[in-house]
């Protein structure tokens, strides 16, 4: 695909998501720090709905060659930058989706978080020539780095040439693990509806003996 | 289609929509993603401040060469305009401004720590749990360990701010 097709095609993708997700209010970091701290699951659910129509989506493509697979190695830079990036997450009230989102409804928050995002990035950059870490793609091997505290490269479809069986019964198990955290997602509430209901019967016979 | 910019859109339909869009994205270009447009974008803004002084910094020469064709970039306009339509379609838009300091200054942390953690990690967010967890990719489950983590912490934070 041409150059300017490939961006059409990202700008259309990015329209609409920037409309669902305006219109649905669904936030990641609502999905982790909700769940953490009210014990509510609104936005997770959706969250780990579309991780399993992703999986079963991406290794079955993947199985055939197709689809083009995110290719870099990692390693324990992305505990740390990740570790780095959900406490900002969470103290900025935004994600990288829905500092965009909101910066579009006129949140001038929002649109300072996304500020200081790119500065944050920009510092990042100056820090880089200081230590090199982590290494540059054009670096990488796809093996074991460890001096460099990195893994190598390994997905779906590298499973699949190494063990011979197709990615997506390698996706097909992810897909059934994440349906069993789905599960108990929705068992915790019906615990917490069932509380809820005994709680609402309570108060409604006090109400009625005081009468 | 005009309840659909008055009700608020169930997520699970929301997200569903997102996951087969995001399946057809992995086929035509890759997975949706957004921290690596984010970081060209600031390489953009930084070039047309300093200008060729940017090339003296290794990064911006060995991992991200400003260039406006890449991709990426236009999945967050995008995200832009389609939020702009949809607010003002559905009358949300307005400006909101954080009304305390310790608003402002959590959410300059905040996202100073989004980017240096996304250059750190190589990927955002949206790429870890979109893009490489469902392609299975260990860097997948490396990041969604940091960032539960992360947000454990953020989340232990924001709580003792709002009590104190």
């Amino acid at each position: 695909m041409s150059v300017i097709g490939e961006c059409i095609v990202a700008f259309v993708f990015g329209s609409i998501v920037g409309l669902l997700v305006q219109r649905s209010r669904f936030c990641n970091t609502a999905a982790l720090r909700d769940a953490m701290l009210f014990k509510t699951y609104r936005n997770t659910k959706p969250l780990l709905i579309a991780m399993m129509i992703l999986t079963f989506g991406f290794t079955l493509f993947l199985t055939f060659g197709e689809g083009k697979a995110m290719h870099f190695d990692v390693g324990l830079n992305q505990v740390a930058g990740l570790f780095l990036f959900g406490i900002g997450m969470v103290l900025a009230g935004a994600c990288t989706v829905s500092t965009w989102v909101k910066a579009g409804e006129g949140n001038v928050g929002a649109m300072w978080a996304l500020l200081f995002t790119f500065i944050g990035m920009f510092l990042f950059s100056l820090l880089w020539t200081e230590n090199f870490w982590p290494p540059a793609s054009i670096s990488m091997t796809g093996e074991p780095n460890l001096e460099a505290l990195q893994f190598g490269f390994i997905n779906a479809r590298t499973l699949q040439d190494k063990f011979g069986v197709p990615a997506v019964i390698f996706g097909m198990v992810q897909v059934f693990l994440l349906g069993l955290i789905y599960r108990a997602i929705v068992k915790k509430e019906q615990a917490q509806q069932l509380e809820h209901d005994k709680a609402a019967a309570a108060h409604k016979v006090k109400l009625a003996a005081a009468a | 289609m005009t309840n659909f910019f008055k009700n608020t859109l169930d997520p699970m339909v929301a997200l569903t929509l997102i996951a087969v869009l995001d399946i057809f994205l992995f086929l035509l270009v890759g997975a949706w993603t957004v921290g690596g447009g984010e970081t060209m974008i600031t390489g953009l803004v930084a070039q047309f401040f300093i200008g060729d002084e940017l090339s003296r910094i290794p990064f911006w020469n060995l991992v991200f060469v400003p260039d406006a064709g890449y991709w990426k970039i236009y999945i967050s306009l995008g995200m832009l305009f389609g939020a702009i339509v949809s607010a003002v379609l559905s009358k949300e838009f307005y400006l909101r401004f954080p009304r305390r300091l310790g608003e402002w200054v959590m959410i300059t942390i905040g996202g100073l720590l989004m980017g240096f953690g996304i250059r750190l990690a190589f990927v955002c967010n949206v790429s870890t749990f979109f893009g490489l967890t469902p392609q299975m990719n260990l860097g997948g489950y490396l990041a969604i360990s940091g960032i539960l983590a992360g947000a454990w912490v953020g989340s232990w934070i924001y709580k003792k701010v709002l009590e104190g």
